[in-house]
């Protein structure tokens, strides 16, 4: 097996691996650091659950090649909480709207959520269901996911 | 069990030493979500993978005169400019509705046409808005018109040892009004059932001075329904020019539909007489808002 | 105002803070010690025989632990009618046929092992059309049946057969008659966190399963059965669930892939882990129940129905799980779903060589309400009377017993009715024909458990420590309802401490009672009763413990008042208001004398009474624990297939307005109002989200979701080509909760898991015809099905 080595920022802390080189981002978050915040819900890019940021980006992190991660920046559900263990404002939104059922894909759901607000910190409902439409929801019809968004993106108080 | 190298060249000119090292074994990586998806469902890869992700330079839109976009342009890129959306607005149509916005982050326009899918949301804004595809290989630069890029399913006159620099948009098309309908089953992390394009320029007489239509799905390949277009050239912009136009543009003669787990032939050859009417109409209210 | 503190309010899922962060543990983040892979070989043909397979080069993969085929294990059967065996030895009858299975080291080095076995087919003839597969020169799935004997038949032996009344009195009195044929089709739970599981044996033999099971204690006791038939007499199984990311149904029947997986780790001797790909969920998870109706129901002039008559016919596949008793739960609607006194129903369930069922949200309710809400439509218009009034006319009534014997006690169905009527701007918007319009349909659904075994029991334990904490053992399970908040918010009500007290241990049958499943929607109907009992009981203990100890707390305080403050006065307390029990009470986690609440002496923390009462050290210790096992005074089915099977009855209407595209055959859903008859919403924004939840699932069976089998074959085994939707499509529903507390609910709660699919379907087909003047009786309604009838209409116009 051909392996790799590489350096990259996860949820802030520089770290470095080596891993067989046709190991996506997903499998090394989950098997080199035991983050099971993103999950495999389908393996090829169709359902969101393995969501993460790369570069204040968000991506599918099960078809994203561990080598291209050199030199990156990985933001995982792992990493959004403050550093006191407080909860990210996304994520006392989920709690407190019901935005989380089964919560399989709840992760992803904020990631994708968290990378739009980033950028587009007062999103219209249409910018926020054209953010995380590569999520798929099962549970909830996606109504209390969207208003979670929007009480988060109206209640700032934390860092976006 | 699934090996291969993974090699990230700096710039163009490693890229070509490695594809000429390598040669066969070796497949480009634009994006990955064509190939990644690909080599997960088939279990099979290509012994190394060239990927283009860090020729950050070849990612651009720009106007000077005509358009520029870099082969590596990402679709979410093209969804966010504003320059797009006013003066290219099929493209924007197109790559706006790419999959998701996690694909759209990563997946290029150069690797979207490359990938050669009958179902390339892209090709058909291309092909309505007269795009040349620049390819650059050992023996330097070349530009082949996007209507005579694709060979096949799958498969364009792309040389394994070429990259996709750029496409580029004439000038002339900025004065045409264009729209792009992906029709599917569902809002997003779709691929289109049948895909619509048409760019239009519109006289002051309200007539049709220039016009494109193309179709995804529609054949082996992205098309351009060529007979469509030359009945409108002159027409007035009426709703019965149109229709004929549409009707036209779903015959035998300009397109070979099939019927496939995904879609009835019947029911792309309708779409196609709605939609072109529909989306001619879109693209001139479009030239007229500018 | 409530009356209650905590029931009734929008408790946010705090408890479940773990799935916002990352740390939830699903099957697939679960890891133990030396745990081994497993991946399952799966059929190449829809049916034929095996005539050999050759297991050695997967056996000599470096990482490969074991290789099974049906050789390597006894021949021992499974399933609801005992119609399989575990891996297929002799003949496959579905491609997702498990015929040999791997454990290596790691998911890739199995998959790769899988890629070894060779197996040889002889094809057989092959059967897929359930009409098909019941004439007499079909090919037969099976040649013998559980017990070995000849099978002459596809059709199952499992007759469901139900009349009440007399059909051709009800035919006589109609004066209009309507009679419609509907098809339901394959439609995937989609789960997000696929299926799997861990096996683990001690040396001993005992089985820990970690399993997603929504039937911990019925899948224990299959798992204990199983053991017993291949030799392992004295093994104990214990059944534990780890997060579960959605069940819909697929947790009901304990699947193969258990069996193969306790197979597995019985031969290494190593936790074995098997964890489906979105793929194999698609291929090799039973579906949604397909069935084709036909439906006649008539009624008289005024428009009171007279009969209603349903020929069903289900494709079972190629094996018997609980899709084959949907048919139970169709019995229904089509009984009970308004007041009609002459009612004949027959289902027959085909084996064909297609993907076998099982079941899914609403259990057979959401085919059936289809057939009997399109139907009344249908009857309307035969009949020129608003659909609306038409329903309102046959409403059902609290006190009513339907021709099923089902018992029906609170029942707001015509305030349903009426509330989405308004919503939806019925009379102004009915009739049109433009392109717009606006339809409606209601459920029945079981709200207060279902008896479906002999115990439809839920057993609780509720412990109570020093420091006031709360801890709850609750037999049911969550797959993402919301248990756990809306239990430990019964609990605080019930025992007079807050929610955020409460902690809850779910789905672990070593730690928790007996309960027949978290289905049918009754969780919180059945945890809430038996949490008000055990509540009760815990409750007690801490009242006679305050009896006791509550004069020498007071006396204590005072004594330290007095020694700090020399000026003050002690006062002159009367004791006989705390001296027994039934004097005092606790809310909010505060106890104090009922007579006077307020009590500047008497009234103080609970856990000031649990420190002093509790394992105290000298003289007699104690324990605060209250069980209960709440088993609702409901009747199984009789032999005709009547009975009160649940303790109370939930009802709704779906309203649906729509726009279609004439020319492109698109069906835009305008607005949704959904009314649901809850009993008392334990959680409104909870409940909402069942709501949500349950109508888009209804719109992506209506009009997009299709598992496409070609000749057994599932073909869009990927979310590009299943079209669950996404929240770019947006449903805007409307939920209308309808509160009408029911007596036999906890705190007047009713269930509301299910119901919320139920009538949406039909809800929109009906919107379609009032837009259009096409009925499609079709699922899903596809764009291509609106335009063929269209044309079709025009065709006949013209």
């Amino acid at each position: 097996m051909e392996k790799v080595s590489v350096s990259f920022t996860l949820n802030g802390e520089p770290v470095t691996i080596e891993v067989p080189t046709t190991w996506n981002l997903l499998k090394v978050l989950r098997e080199c650091f035991e983050l099971n915040g993103a999950k495999e819900g389908c393996g090829v890019g169709e359902c969101g659950c393995c969501t993460v940021i790369v570069d204040g980006d968000a991506v599918n992190s099960c078809i994203y090649p561990i080598p291209e991660i050199e030199g990156r920046s990985v933001l995982s559900v792992e990493g959004i909480s403050g550093t006191d263990g407080g909860l990210h404002p996304l994520q006392k939104a989920f709690l407190e709207n019901n935005a989380v059922q089964c919560g399989f894909c709840t992760s992803g759901m904020i990631m994708s959520a968290k990378a739009l607000l980033d950028k587009n910190p007062e999103p219209t409902e249409d910018e926020i269901r054209t953010g995380i439409s590569g999520n798929f929801c099962r549970c909830t019809g996606y109504v209390q996911i969207v208003e979670a968004i929007e009480m988060a993106a109206k209640n700032k108080e934390g860092n976006f | 069990m699934i090996d291969y190298e993974y090699k990230i060249p700096a710039d163009l000119h490693e890229v070509f030493t490695l594809l000429k090292e390598y040669g066969e074994k070796a497949t480009l990586v634009a994006g990955g979500t064509d190939v990644m998806v690909k080599i997960r469902n088939t279990r099979k890869a290509p012994e190394v993978l060239i990927s283009l992700r860090r020729l950050e330079d070849l990612r651009y839109i720009r106007k000077n005169g005509g358009y520029r976009i870099g082969g590596l342009t990402t679709h979410r890129m093209l969804e966010l400019s504003n320059l797009v959306r006013t003066e290219l607005s099929a493209l924007h149509d197109a790559a706006s509705q790419v999959g998701s916005v996690q694909v759209r982050n990563v997946a290029t326009l150069g690797g979207n046409i490359c990938n050669a899918a009958p179902s390339a949301d892209t090709a058909a804004p291309l092909l309505v808005l007269d795009a040349a595809v620049v390819l650059e290989g050992p023996g330097g630069r070349r530009r082949v018109p996007i209507a005579e890029f694709f060979k096949g399913t799958y498969r364009t006159v792309k040389e394994p040892d070429e990259v996709l620099i750029e496409f580029d948009i004439p000038e002339k098309m900025g004065a045409f009004g264009s729209a792009y309908w992906k029709h599917s089953r569902r809002k997003a992390m779709e691929l289109p059932l049948i895909g619509i394009a048409v760019s239009v320029k519109l006289s002051e007489a309200n007539e049709i001075e220039d016009s494109r239509i193309a179709l995804t799905v529609a054949a082996p390949t992205p098309i351009r329904a060529y007979l469509a277009e030359d009945f409108l050239r002159g027409k007035p912009f009426t709703d019965q020019v149109l229709k004929e136009a549409g009707e036209i543009a779903s015959s035998s003669e300009c397109c070979t539909l099939r019927t496939s787990l995904r879609c009835e032939a019947w029911y792309r050859e309708d779409m196609i007489k709605i939609f072109v009417p529909r989306m001619a109409k879109l693209a001139a209210e479009r030239i007229k808002s500018r | 105002m409530s009356e209650y503190l905590y029931v009734g309010k929008s408790t946010p899922r705090t408890i479940e803070t773990d799935k916002v962060t990352g740390r939830a543990v699903y099957i697939s983040d679960l890891r133990r010690p030396g745990m081994l892979f497993g991946k399952i070989l799966y059929s190449r043909y829809a049916h034929a025989k095996i005539k050999g397979i050759d297991t050695s080069k997967a056996e000599k993969l470096q990482g490969v632990r074991a290789v099974l085929t049906g050789r390597d294990i006894p021949e021992v059967r499974v399933g609801f009618l005992k119609d399989q065996t575990v891996l297929k030895k002799d003949v496959v009858r579905q491609f997702r046929d498990e015929v040999a299975a791997v454990a290596a080291t790691s998911p890739e080095i199995a998959e790769e092992a899988l890629g070894l076995i060779e197996v040889e087919y002889e094809e057989l003839p092959a059967v897929f059309d359930p009409i098909e597969a019941m004439k007499e020169d079909a090919p037969l799935v099976h040649e013998i049946d559980a017990r070995g004997r000849p099978v002459r038949s596809n059709i199952l032996p499992l007759p469901w057969k139900f009349s009440a009344g007399d059909i051709e009195q009800g035919r006589k009195d109609s004066a209009y008659i309507a009679k419609d044929n509907v098809r339901t089709t394959w439609v995937n739970q989609c789960c997000m966190g696929t299926s799997g599981c861990v096996a683990e044996f001690d040396m001993n033999n005992n089985l820990t399963l970690y399993s997603q099971t929504n039937v911990p204690f019925l899948g224990k006791q299959r798992i204990v059965e199983y053991l017993r038939n291949i030799g392992l007499k004295g093994s104990r199984v214990r059944v534990v669930n780890p997060i579960v990311g959605g069940s819909f149904g697929t947790k009901l029947d304990t699947d193969i892939y258990e069996f193969i997986a306790v197979q597995l780790a019985l031969r290494t001797r190593k936790p074995v882990k098997i964890l489906f790909t979105r793929e194999e969920e698609f291929r090799a998870l039973p579906p949604r129940q397909p069935a084709i109706f036909e439906i006649e129901q008539g009624c008289d002039k005024e428009g009171k129905l007279t009969f209603r008559k349903v020929e069903a016919i289900l494709d079972n596949g190629a094996y018997t799980s609980w899709g084959a008793t949907t048919p139970s739960v169709m019995m229904m609607p089509i009984s009970s779903l308004y007041r009609v006194p002459n009612v004949s129903f027959n289902a027959t369930c085909v084996y064909t060589n297609n993907i076998y069922c099982q079941a899914m949200r609403g259990y057979g309710n959401p085919q059936a309400t289809f057939a009997v809400e399109t139907s009344m439509d249908s009857l309307a218009e035969e009949a020129g009377i608003d659909p609306a009034e038409l329903r309102l006319i046959n409403c059902n009534k609290p006190g009513e017993l339907t021709p099923m014997r089902l018992k029906i006690t609170t029942c707001p169905l015509d305030r349903c009715i009426k509330t989405v009527q308004e919503k939806i701007n019925w009379k102004e918007k009915r009739g049109k024909r433009n392109g717009r319009g606006i339809g409606m349909a209601s459920l029945i659904h079981v709200a207060g458990g279902a008896r479906v075994y002999k115990s439809d029991g839920h057993g609780i334990m509720v412990k109570v420590d020093q420091n006031g904490n709360v801890d709850v053992l609750e037999s049911g399970t969550d797959q993402g309802q919301g248990s756990p908040t809306v239990i430990s918010q019964m609990v605080a009500e019930a025992l007079g401490f807050r929610p955020e007290d409460v902690s809850i241990t779910l789905g672990d049958t070593a730690l928790c009672l007996w309960d027949a499943g978290t289905h049918a929607s009754r969780h919180t109907f059945m945890a809430g009763n038996a949490a008000i009992r055990a509540c009760d009981k815990a409750k007690k203990q801490i009242l006679e413990m305050a009896v006791e100890h509550m004069p020498e707390i007071v006396e204590y305080k005072l004594k330290r008042k007095e020694r700090k403050d020399p000026d003050f006065q002690m006062p002159d307390l009367d004791y006989s208001l705390i001296s027994e029990p039934d004097k005092l009470d606790i809310k909010d986690r505060y106890i104090f004398p009922k007579n006077q609440p307020e009590h500047p002496y008497f009234r103080m923390e609970v856990s000031e009474v649990l420190t002093r009462g509790l394992h105290v050290g000298t003289g007699e210790s104690k324990v605060v624990v209250g069980e209960a096992f709440y088993d609702p005074p409901t009747e199984m089915l009789d032999r005709e297939m009547k009975g009160n099977y649940s303790c109370t009855y939930a009802f709704g209407t779906t309203a649906v307005e729509v726009e279609v595209d004439r020319e492109t055959g698109e069906v835009k859903i305008l607005n949704l109002f959904a009314a649901h008859d809850v009993g008392r919403a334990m959680n409104p924004t909870l409940v909402k989200g069942q709501i949500y939840g349950a109508a888009y699932m209804g719109v992506g069976y209506g009009l997009t979701e299709q598992l496409q089998l070609r000749n057994g074959r599932v073909m869009n085994p990927n979310f590009r080509d299943y079209k669950m939707l996404t929240a770019k499509d947006v449903v805007p529903v409307v939920p209308l909760v309808i509160e009408e507390p029911d007596a036999d609910g906890p705190f007047g709660a009713k269930g509301i898991g299910e119901p919320g699919l139920v009538p949406t379907a039909p809800a929109i087909a009906n919107a379609i015809y009032d837009a259009i003047g096409v009925r499609i009786t079709d699922l899903p309604i596809t764009a291509e099905k609106v335009l063929v009838a269209l044309k079709k209409k025009a065709g006949e116009q013209s």
